[in-house]
């Protein structure tokens, strides 16, 4: 039973890993409608800008995943403006062809900067605690209290601001976003932002359970995907509770199946839920 | 030099043949297939396997179109019925789970150490150079056969409900079509492609790992794609020579940027693959080759 | 749009040196052009961490003999290609080499996939191949001599590791790797050598992959290993160490020299590392190799696939040298004596071994990875290795045996 139970708390501390650059993802399918596959490019360049930062400066954990949005959400907005925005007439699948590019050339311009070396970041490391028979660590609840918080921040920052408000106006009915006084075009900026900034933040907190390489990102972009199509593109609680039902099945599988199908387990959750579910859990049921 | 040339036509009709298979896909149906190397891993692997088992090479390769396309199925079941966006998550999910069969079920696979010493037709008797050649002749004949037979089908009533079927789901169905048979159909026949493209890869190269079926490969042939003209199969012909052409030509870079370390040239290539996958999509959308017909403008957020 | 113009420009460049190189008729190369060796190394993928310091070996070596004159009275190119971990890239990099560069030996092939798939255009072509991969199938292929490999075979390399482990007084052993060819043989040598001295063994097989590794971890320590054996590449065994170390585990760690490299030392905080044992092949402790390699690229504990390729081109210059000729048959034929000369004169680098070849003696070559010296079907007959631990940070001698 202990060993169910610590299985379950591995999975919601590794499907907190996820969910961030989950939250993301959908966020800009959301609003923009385009499912982007350079979230992965943009969590690796978060995880390097905060490395950098860390390294060279001395910047702790928080400050560290602030540096990681902003070069994450300006580098997402970078891309949005000169590769992918245009392409919208052209259709969704334009675009998210369009965004595999831009993770190609993302990662190999961090290749082309950084070299391909491991690169950690200059923190302490502690033993984990034991508690009942489980064990945890301080930093893994380090790494989820902060993402409870961007994710409490996200949530409430939809809920209650003006801009969360029309963001979500647009996510059900494009033209909704203009009866909140607001331009499209600006809505769709702000989401590109935010969402590549979470993915940026995504990567720092990966960075810091594991050593970041210039494939960081791109490594767990299938897991990123799972969770979000999982719980329905597009459902920002969707995302949380996708990334932590695929954390926690892929723990509870290492029990069961060799551990080197881990990554599977993820897809055949995915094709499980979708076929019961076509929409994902929390996704709308129409279209 | 001309052996390198006549390797880079022969891989060029193995790419022409996964671009033929995408673009019935996707130019046909508009269904987005981002597991073509998965695929093409299923097609290798039957294909090598049951001719080192002692099949006859003609019969293997059938049987990789088979399988291919029960594979093809079995990827669409649960799925036909979704979103394009699932679809193509679900199909990259594909690929990641049978390159994982691939290197971990070692008694049918032979796991990491991969499959090596698969028949290549004629091999002995020719040597080298004469097989390299008649090898080049076949694909060359077998991608000309693909081609022509789906040229028909895009002309013919079904692929004028495949265009239908792209362009309008609900007027399609509406019209009396059964959308989902007409799009596993569709799915089914090209994996069957990608799983041809894949054993005639394997008796080429006589050697398969898993390690051959990185996404890469599948970002290669959307550009080739994209570059040919979505929705023409002649335009995707000539996109999968010229992206091997392009990826060989890139390498000759080096040459130009000499104070650059190594692995900074490495990157530069792979940025530019990147940047032509864009340039492409910006500048010439509809590629070089494109439909007659254009497709119906989409508005601006749809699905 | 600045970019597009740039890589049409590197689209007509490619083209014109496409065509240039296939106008120049094979007779008609002088004596006086370069001599060209391919590198064909990982620079992207999996393998990433480990190509471009390998390139760098192998240039530093040839611009060493260059300064030095060359060999035959010619230069030598290397002409570096990047395998993208991926052995249908890999394919096509090495026609390149073979059939427009022409190139008469390619060295440092890493994963064995790549090798595997690469080895049959060598072979064929009269081209010499230097490896580095592990698999122990790749010496068995039907290489005709053309296939060279400086990696240890994982039978001497398991045992090494098992009885490492024995004299550590192993009493259960736990090993961890990825899907690696050489996994399974390598558990199976560990665990023969185990057995012998009474202990137990058992292994895990993971997916490489993953951001964490807990849950496989708490098997590890369910079964109370005193000593584990780390069979993965440096990035995934990065993130394991982190959650042995958060485990709480106390026992003894033991790693290939390749994945605890210094790189890896530095890139994670000082604890999770200490006191992890790591074994290479390696040169008798006499040998000044090694150091020389340290000198020549100004690497501080350069990783066993450096020190070997260092070896492979050090070893196909002495052997042009001593046929007299460059190409692949001939290196193949004369490689041996070079490596492994009966009572020739011991030389650590090629610059030296090509004086005393042009002086008509024997050499016998002692390189930074070991002696080199190579069975009929390539492999290296017999290494020592060095054993070293992580003590402050750094990796710290403790013996070679």
């Amino acid at each position: 039973m202990t060993i169910v139970a610590q299985a379950i708390l591995n999975g919601i501390m590794t499907g907190m890993l996820i969910a961030i650059p989950a939250l993301g993802l959908t966020a800009i399918f959301a609003v923009l409608r385009y499912v982007n596959f350079a979230i992965g490019a943009y969590a690796t360049v978060g995880a390097f800008a905060a490395w950098y930062v860390n390294t060279r400066f001395g910047l702790g954990v928080f400050p560290a995943a602030l540096v990681a949005f902003v070069a994450g959400g300006v580098v997402g907005l970078i891309a949005e403006q000169t590769a992918l925005a245009r392409l919208r007439p052209s259709g969704a699948l334009a675009v998210a062809i369009a965004s595999i590019a831009v993770n190609l050339i993302l990662e190999n311009v961090i290749r082309f900067i950084f070299g391909n070396d491991l690169q950690g970041f200059d923190l302490p490391i502690a033993r984990d605690w034991r508690f009942a028979g489980l064990r945890f660590g301080p930093q893994q609840l380090q790494t989820a209290t902060l993402a409870i918080v961007i994710m409490a921040v996200v949530f409430l920052f939809l809920r209650f601001t003006r801009f969360g408000k029309a963001m979500r106006a647009v996510a059900d009915n494009p033209d909704l976003g203009r009866l909140f006084g607001m331009d499209p075009a600006r809505i769709a900026m702000i989401t590109v932002v935010l969402g590549a900034g979470l993915a940026g933040v995504g990567g720092v907190l990966l960075g810091l359970d594991t050593a970041i390489d210039p494939m960081t990102g791109s490594r767990l972009l299938l897991s990123i995907f799972a969770a979000a199509v999982l719980g329905g593109l597009g459902s920002i609680p969707g995302a949380v509770l996708g990334a932590v039902m695929i954390g926690v099945g892929e723990e509870l599988a290492v029990l069961v199946l060799p551990a080197t199908y881990r990554s599977a387990v993820g897809f055949a959750t995915i094709l499980l839920i979708l076929s019961l579910r076509p929409a994902g859990i929390l996704g709308e049921r129409n279209t | 030099m001309l052996s390198y040339l006549i390797f880079t036509l022969t891989l060029g009709g193995i790419y022409a043949l996964l671009a033929l298979s995408l673009n019935l896909i996707w130019g046909g149906v508009g269904m987005v297939n981002l597991g073509l190397a998965g695929f093409f891993a299923v097609g290798a692997y039957a294909s090598a396997l049951v001719a080192l088992a002692g099949v006859p090479l003609p019969i293997a390769m059938l049987l990789a179109c088979l399988i291919g396309a029960a594979a093809g199925l079995l990827a669409t079941f649960a799925t036909i019925r979704l979103r394009g966006d699932y679809l193509a998550i679900v199909t990259l999910g594909f690929a990641e789970v049978v390159r994982m069969v691939a290197l971990n079920e070692r008694w049918l696979t032979r796991g990491s150490d991969g499959v090596s010493g698969i028949p290549a037709p004629f091999r002995a008797e020719l040597g080298v150079d004469g097989f390299n050649l008649l090898y080049l002749a076949l694909v060359s004949v077998i991608v000309l056969g693909v081609f022509l037979t789906l040229r028909r089908l895009d002309l013919s009533p079904f692929g004028r409900v495949l265009k239908a079927i792209r362009e309008d789901q609900e007027l399609a169905t509406f019209a009396g079509k059964s959308v989902t048979r007409f799009k596993m159909q569709t799915f089914a026949l090209s994996a069957a492609i990608a799983g041809l493209a894949g054993a005639l890869y394997g008796h080429f190269q006589t050697y398969i790992s898993p390690d051959h079926f990185q996404p890469l490969i599948t970002i290669y042939i959307f550009l080739a794609v994209t570059a040919g003209g979505v929705g023409r199969p002649v335009g995707a012909l000539a996109g999968a020579y010229l992206v091997v052409f392009f990826l060989e030509a890139t390498r000759f870079l080096g040459e130009l940027f000499t104070v650059l370390e190594p692995g900074q040239v490495a990157a530069i290539r792979e940025v530019l693959v990147g940047l032509a996958l864009l340039c492409v999509l910006h500048l010439r959308p509809q590629g070089i080759l494109p439909e007659r017909i254009a497709p119906a403008p989409k508005p601006e957020t749809s699905v | 749009m600045s970019s597009f113009t740039f890589s049409r420009r590197g689209f007509m460049g490619g083209v014109a040196g496409l065509a240039a190189t296939g106008l120049v008729p094979h007779t008609v190369m002088a004596q006086d052009s370069p001599i060209k060796i391919g590198a064909l190394t990982p620079l992207t993928g999996s393998g990433g961490p480990y190509g471009p310091v390998m390139v760098k070996a192998i240039k530093a070596v040839a611009g060493e003999v260059n300064k030095a004159g060359g060999v035959l009275g010619r230069q030598i190119e290397i002409i570096s290609e990047d395998d993208q971990t991926n052995p249908e890239a890999g394919v096509r990099a090495a026609r390149k080499l073979v059939d427009v560069d022409r190139v008469s030996a390619i060295l440092g092939t890493w994963a064995s996939s790549v090798t595997t798939a690469v080895a049959p255009i060598c072979w064929e072509s009269g081209t010499l191949l230097a490896t580095v991969s592990g698999a122990d199938a790749i010496t068995a292929l039907p290489h005709q001599g053309y296939i060279i490999r400086t990696q240890p075979t994982t039978i001497l390399q398991g045992r090494k590791f098992g009885e490492f482990a024995v004299e550590q007084g192993v009493k259960k052993l736990f090993f961890f790797s990825p899907q690696t060819p050489f996994a399974e043989s390598q558990f199976s040598n560990i665990t023969k050598a185990v057995k012998a001295a009474g202990g137990e063994t058992k292994s895990l097989i993971y997916d490489d992959k993953k951001p964490s590794y807990r849950s496989e971890v708490d098997e590890m320590l369910a079964y109370g290993p005193d000593v584990i054996v780390l069979g993965g590449y440096a990035t995934d065994t990065a993130v394991l160490l982190k959650d042995i170390f958060r485990s709480g585990y106390e026992g003894k760690k033991i790693a290939f020299a390749y994945s605890v490299n210094q790189k890896l030392i530095d890139s994670v905080p000082a604890e999770i590392v200490e006191g992890i044992f790591t074994i290479a092949p390696s040169p008798a402790e006499s040998s000044s190799a090694y150091k020389r390699l340290v000198s020549l690229i100004d690497v501080q504990n350069p990783d066993p696939y450096t020190t070997q390729v260092y070896d492979q081109v050090n070893l196909v210059i002495m052997a042009i040298a001593k046929a007299g000729a460059a190409d692949g048959k001939s290196i193949r034929d004369a490689i041996r004596s070079v490596s492994q000369a009966e009572g020739g004169a011991v030389v650590d680098n090629a610059v030296e071994g090509l004086k005393l070849i042009a002086a008509g003696k024997p050499v016998n070559y002692q390189g930074a990875s070991g002696p080199c010296d190579f069975t009929a079907s390539g492999d290296i007959s017999d290494s020592q290795f060095r054993y070293e631990q992580v003590n402050g940070g750094k990796l710290k001698l403790l013996k070679i045996a």
